[in-house]
């Protein structure tokens, strides 16, 4: 289980502001460097500005781009397919997961293929998916929801797996059933863990949307990159790309930001 | 451990309550994967469901021989590794001399940190046109792919490791006369080698997917170009081939990793 308490990479230092300003201050200066390198690079000829692109002709390209709206309809479309594949794999991931930790013998029946979409390149399988369920949307949410749930249900099985016996003993020695468990006691104690795969559900969620709209979509991010790259209209791929990227970071951010509460509150 | 089970039958830890426990997952998961094959043969043998859809695994063996036996297989299956060994084995050495800078050097690491944690967190396939426009579409993007996916997770997991590297080793080092050479060296590299491996082995899954993609995208030859090929012509026994290809392929991999992790280093074997 290689994917439980992966160290989330990265995550800035709580604590002293001074270390803290200075990370920032150097974040900066070290972004603009490689931004004022790329774009020398591009003026003075030592790389071909038309098809390496450069700082200056990405960020016209993505103000005719806003201008014309049209990287706002392909926003719109992947972030709804993101929002339907993540929000499947946490119904299905959840539940499953609850289902597998409660009862042995659905964990040994379901861990096999768990596995088995864990580690096979489900990339590999989009043909068959495109067969299945047609072109566009639902192949999509498809690919996102196999992408991200199985990190879901792992995690769940190991948040219910790590739940004090003794708790649940005392529920059912007062009389508590089944649900109540589950409810009061094993939910509770499991989401540390369940947003811990969230967390890593969520990257591959994104991965999964944008997987699914370069290969079986004609709109989302995904789709837009590969339709410039295929015109060689370098410039105009990075503002997709470049949103992308941005909406990668809010995911670790926010991620950062939930750990961090549920820290200060479990402390 | 099952949590609504109470009798003490359960908790035992004895070793024979720990065999049995293992082989009853043995036994339920080989005979939950056992039906799930029947099932499959039978619906897609005699055409429940279209075979075409969903083939069935007599004809996915069939396939896989056949494949085999043309050459069609190894030959692609070379090109492959070799895009995936010139992409994978420059991250291993970038990753961990990056890594180790940016442990020594806080100030350095701070400086490529956005870049880092942007190249973290984006989803690495969304560089495949870009990387291609740029490199052609040839081995050399495939390569460059590999890298790029690989290199992230090699560098944040040296960095980690020799930051969490014990203090005392390091002046132990220094109290014997250690230069900062011999320190790294002997200690700092060694001690982080549990850490940079799992950053190692989850790197082999991000380099597949980026290869598989880059090859999809637009490449002459390579498995990810026989994936695209067949589903043209919607073969289904087919892809489930080449999936199980790539995913053998991975997992032999890892394994052997994790037997060369215990050759060298035996202290970093994990529990």
């Amino acid at each position: 289980m290689t994917e439980i308490g992966m160290a989330p990479a990265l995550r800035p230092q709580a604590g002293a502001s001074a270390p803290r300003r200075e990370q920032l201050v150097l974040g900066i200066i070290g972004t603009l460097a490689f931004l004022v390198i790329w774009e020398a690079a591009a003026r003075f000829d030592l790389i071909n500005p038309v098809v390496v692109s450069n700082p200056s002709r990405i960020a016209a390209a993505f103000v005719s781009q806003l201008q014309s709206g049209e990287i706002l309809g392909d926003l719109a479309v992947s972030l709804i397919e993101f929002a339907a594949g993540f929000g499947l794999s946490l119904v299905v991931g959840i539940g499953l997961g609850i289902a597998m930790g409660l009862s042995r013998l659905t964990e040994y029946a379901v861990d096999p293929f768990v596995w088995f979409l864990y580690s096979s390149p489900l990339i590999a399988f989009y043909p068959l998916i495109i067969v299945w369920l047609g072109f566009g949307f639902a192949t999509v949410v498809a690919i996102t929801f196999l992408l991200s749930f199985v990190s879901v249900v792992v995690n769940t099985v190991a948040g219910v797996h790590g739940v004090d016996p003794q708790l649940v003993r005392a529920v059912r020695a007062f009389g508590g059933t089944r649900l109540d468990v589950i409810r009061k006691v094993i939910l509770p104690a499991a989401v540390p863990l369940i947003i811990a795969g969230m967390r890593i559900g969520l990257g591959r969620a994104l991965h999964g949307v944008v997987l699914g709209e370069m290969f079986s979509s004609n709109a989302g991010l995904g789709y837009r990159i590969t339709f410039y790259a295929a015109h060689l209209r370098t410039a105009d791929v990075f503002v997709p790309l470049v949103i992308l990227v941005v909406i990668g970071l809010l995911i670790n951010q926010l991620g950062n930001a939930v750990e961090t509460r549920l820290q200060a509150w479990r402390a | 451990m099952s949590v609504l089970a109470q009798a003490p039958v359960d908790g035992g830890s004895s070793w024979i309550a720990l065999a049995r426990r293992r082989s009853a997952r043995a036994v339920v998961g080989f005979t939950a994967v056992a039906l799930f094959l029947i099932a499959w043969q039978i619906a897609g043998a005699n055409e429940i469901i279209r075979s075409d859809l969903i083939s069935y695994p007599s004809e996915v063996a069939a396939t896989l021989i056949q494949m085999t036996a043309s050459g069609e297989l190894g030959s692609n299956l070379a090109v492959s590794l070799q895009e995936f060994i010139q992409g994978f084995v420059p991250a291993i050495a970038v990753g961990i001399a990056a890594g180790t800078a940016f442990a020594l050097s806080t100030r350095l690491h701070y400086l490529f940190e956005p870049m880092i944690v942007a190249l973290n967190t984006s989803p690495i396939i969304a560089f495949v046109p870009i990387v291609v426009v740029w490199f052609g579409v040839g081995t050399q993007s495939k390569a460059i792919m590999v890298f790029l996916a690989a290199v992230i997770p090699i560098v944040i997991n040296t960095m980690t490791g020799i930051t969490q590297v014990h203090e005392s080793w390091i002046r132990a080092c220094r109290a014997f006369g250690a230069s900062q050479s011999q320190v790294i060296v002997k200690a700092m590299l060694p001690g982080a080698l549990p850490s940079v491996m799992v950053g190692v082995r989850l790197a082999v899954g991000r380099a597949i997917v980026g290869l598989i993609a880059a090859e999809m995208y637009v490449s002459v030859r390579g498995i990810g170009r026989l994936i695209q090929v067949y589903s043209t012509s919607e073969r289904a026994a087919e892809i489930f081939v080449l999936v199980a290809v790539v995913a053998t392929f991975g997992f032999l991999l890892v394994t052997l990793l994790r037997r060369l992790e215990s050759l060298i280093a035996p202290w970093s074997l994990e529990p």
